[in-house]
């Protein structure tokens, strides 16, 4: 029997024997819908790790997209930070999508919002951030602090940048680009580059809540 | 000797240092003296030891002493600071004794039988004591006995009598000096031939008083114990406030953030013996050029006292201003204070993550400013840019809206044109405002706009008319 052959052998007998490409699979929080949990790498958001996000415009669902991660942390009693929003998060949509919304705290100042990132990052003790870079150049810096700081946090940490913003490549565990839709497509992570359209899964989605919530007649 | 003498036992804290140490804040540093004035000359009162290492002397006029010491730095003697510095003893005291005597000018006495058991027995409860000063920049002496007028005269030689029998051998072993009498009246008594505190007490009572004073007598039956002493207890004061002086004026942080840990040992101490707790603390920080004080607000998310925190925040509340003029003196001010209860720890986590939580509240406010954090509620009102509230964090409100609302709202509505956009459900009419003067008749849309992004429009109809665009479903 020739070497290359017992190795194949080898790793069909035996599936669990670590193989270089795959890595072992990361801590995740579920994203709350079945199809996205499914198209991102790793089954869901990764925990402790930084997720940048890229919307093509402003409200191309990056903020909807993360509401059931919220609600979830949310009930359970952890504070979610909404750091430098670029408009007024509607409270009652976020009630709706079933935020507690004694736990969600707004930070305004967007000079500010990478330092408070960091800062709640740190602290160990908040569910989610979901942090708006500041308009202008994007310094790779303060996301590369950010990645070391998310560690601490036992929650995954979303960076949303402005519509035209072109990040330097990081190491971030995910970067998605949005557009309109919402269409989402996998920028840098495992796997290779594909696109998810949310769009039919959210009127699915939404005429399922309506007709729960409908009245009994 | 009264059975009350022989149960007490007590502690004197006596402070050798205090004129020098109340007016100058900290001792390393620069060549520091203080000098009163006599007879219309300032003369040196008290040196410190760099300067006494280059041959400052009390009672040198403060002009021989900077000729020899031309960079010794030298403040006026201030009774009202001593004063301050003294409660500052007492205060330390406060924490390991109910019963605190101030003995004006540099000693403190109190009450230690009591304690006896507190910290694991005298000696180590008087050791804490004396650290805890020392690191407040007091250098104390600390003396102990059955009587608090003797502990008040051993503390001075760091002597302990613990016993009636032993303490009347100590004090009989005494000097006639060490009892501080005026000169004369001392001069008067060794002119006798007696050196020692036992020979003099010794000698008939009447034959004494008529030789050197009655009052003599009364103090030393005061010092046997075989007459009580007269004692005025104190108490901490209600509300706090400290005025701390910086060694020399500045405009750096870092020598601000010094002194503030400081002032902070000592609010510290003030709380835990009032069983208060910290929710806010004002600093006024004031200028050496007399300008307008600046005054900085640090307010706590929760009632305590963390002083790492606290620095922390008055770092970054520091770092955010620009100090038009250096500053000569912090004043601190606790504002509001409530009974204190020490935070709990985590069962299972050594980090008091119960803690942490507040603490990163105060630490965005430090730098954010007050208004830099909010929570967000929902309001009742028909009118959707009515019916949302910034709030403070952790508000609970109650919400009721049921009709589908965007994630995003605009800050106001923003005039649009119709043809931008592709009307898909709607129209909501909302008519509301009649009532308060900001009536509006509307109807609301769910649109898409050129680049298929999902928004909420509406065609107002009073009092303006047109197209606005108000909220984006993101």
């Amino acid at each position: 029997m020739s070497e290359p052959r017992s190795l194949q052998h080898l790793l069909d007998q035996r599936s669990d024997l670590w193989r270089g490409q795959r890595r072992p699979p990361a801590a995740v929080a579920a994203s709350g819908r079945a199809e996205l949990d499914a198209w991102l790498p790793d089954g869901g958001w990764p925990r402790g790790r930084l997720v940048e996000l890229l919307p093509e415009y402003l409200g191309c669902g990056e903020l909807e997209l993360l509401l059931p991660l919220l609600a979830d942390q949310t009930r359970h009693g952890q504070p979610v930070l909404l750091i430098a929003p670029p408009l007024v998060p509607c409270p009652q949509r976020l009630h709706r999508a079933g935020i507690a919304l004694d736990r969600l705290v707004v930070v305004h100042g967007p000079d500010d919002a990478l330092w408070a990132a960091e800062q709640a990052l740190k602290s160990g003790v908040c569910g989610s951030i979901v942090t708006w870079h500041p308009r202008g150049r994007v310094d790779p810096r303060p996301i590369r602090r950010l990645q070391l700081a998310a560690r601490a946090s036992d929650a995954p940490a979303f960076v949303c940048y402005r519509a035209g913003q072109s990040p330097a490549p990081s190491l971030s565990a995910l970067r998605l680009g949005l557009a309109p839709g919402p269409q989402l497509s996998l920028l840098r992570g495992d796997g290779p580059s594909r696109t998810l359209h949310l769009g039919r899964a959210n009127v699915i989605e939404l005429a399922a809540r309506r007709r729960q919530t409908a009245p009994l007649s | 000797m009264s059975k009350t003498s022989r149960s007490s036992l007590w502690a004197g804290l006596y402070c050798p240092g205090l004129p020098l140490s109340a007016v100058w804040d900290h001792q390393p540093g620069p060549a520091i003296a203080v000098h009163e004035h006599q007879r219309g000359q300032a003369r040196i009162f008290q040196a410190g030891q760099r300067a006494h290492q280059h041959g400052v002397r009390p009672g040198m006029s403060l002009s021989q002493a900077l000729a020899v010491l031309p960079q010794l730095q030298s403040r006026p003697r201030s009774a009202a600071m001593e004063q301050r510095a003294l409660e500052q003893i007492a205060l330390a005291a406060y924490g390991h004794s109910h019963q605190v005597v101030l003995a004006p000018p540099d000693s403190v006495l109190l009450e230690i039988a009591g304690s006896r058991r507190l910290r694991g027995g005298l000696r180590p409860l008087l050791e804490e004591l004396v650290d805890t000063l020392n690191q407040q920049g007091l250098r104390v002496r600390c003396g102990s006995a059955t009587v608090p007028a003797a502990a008040r005269l051993l503390a001075r030689t760091n002597q302990h009598a613990h016993s009636p029998e032993h303490l009347q051998r100590r004090l009989d072993a005494l000097p006639i000096e060490a009892l501080g009498l005026p000169t004369r009246q001392a001069q008067a008594i060794t002119g006798c031939g007696l050196r020692r505190l036992g020979e003099l007490i010794q000698m008939r009572a009447p034959e004494r008083a008529r030789r050197f004073g009655s009052a003599l007598n009364a103090e030393l039956d005061q010092l046997y114990g075989r007459r009580p002493t007269p004692l005025a207890g104190w108490q901490p004061p209600e509300r706090y406030r400290q005025r701390l002086e910086l060694p020399v004026p500045s405009d750096r942080s870092e020598a601000l953030l010094f002194a503030a840990n400081r002032a902070l040992d000592h609010l510290g101490g003030w709380l835990e013996v009032r069983d208060r707790a910290l929710t806010g603390l004002h600093i006024r920080l004031e200028r050496e050029d007399s300008g307008n004080p600046i005054v900085l607000h640090l307010s706590l998310a929760r009632p305590g006292f963390d002083r790492t925190r606290l620095l922390e925040m008055l770092a970054l509340k520091l770092e955010r201003i620009r100090l038009p003029a250096a500053i000569a003196a912090l004043v601190l001010k606790a504002e509001t204070t409530l009974e204190y209860r020490p935070p709990q720890a985590d069962l299972w986590d050594n980090r008091n993550r119960s803690d942490a939580w507040p603490a990163l509240l105060d630490r965005l406010r430090a730098r954010l400013g007050e208004d830099g954090i909010n929570g967000i509620a929902a309001h009742a009102d028909h009118r959707p840019e009515r019916a949302w509230r910034w709030v403070p964090p952790g508000t609970t409100t109650p919400c009721t809206e049921t009709r589908p609302r965007p994630t995003w709202l605009l800050p106001a509505p923003r005039p649009c044109c119709r043809a931008d956009f592709r009307l898909e459900d709607g129209p909501e009419r909302i008519e509301a405002g009649w009532w308060d003067g900001h009536d509006c008749k509307r109807d609301y849309w769910v649109a898409r706009d050129r680049h298929g992004r999902k928004v909420w429009i509406f065609h107002e109809h009073q009092p303006r008319s047109g197209w606005f665009l108000h909220g984006l479903f993101s």
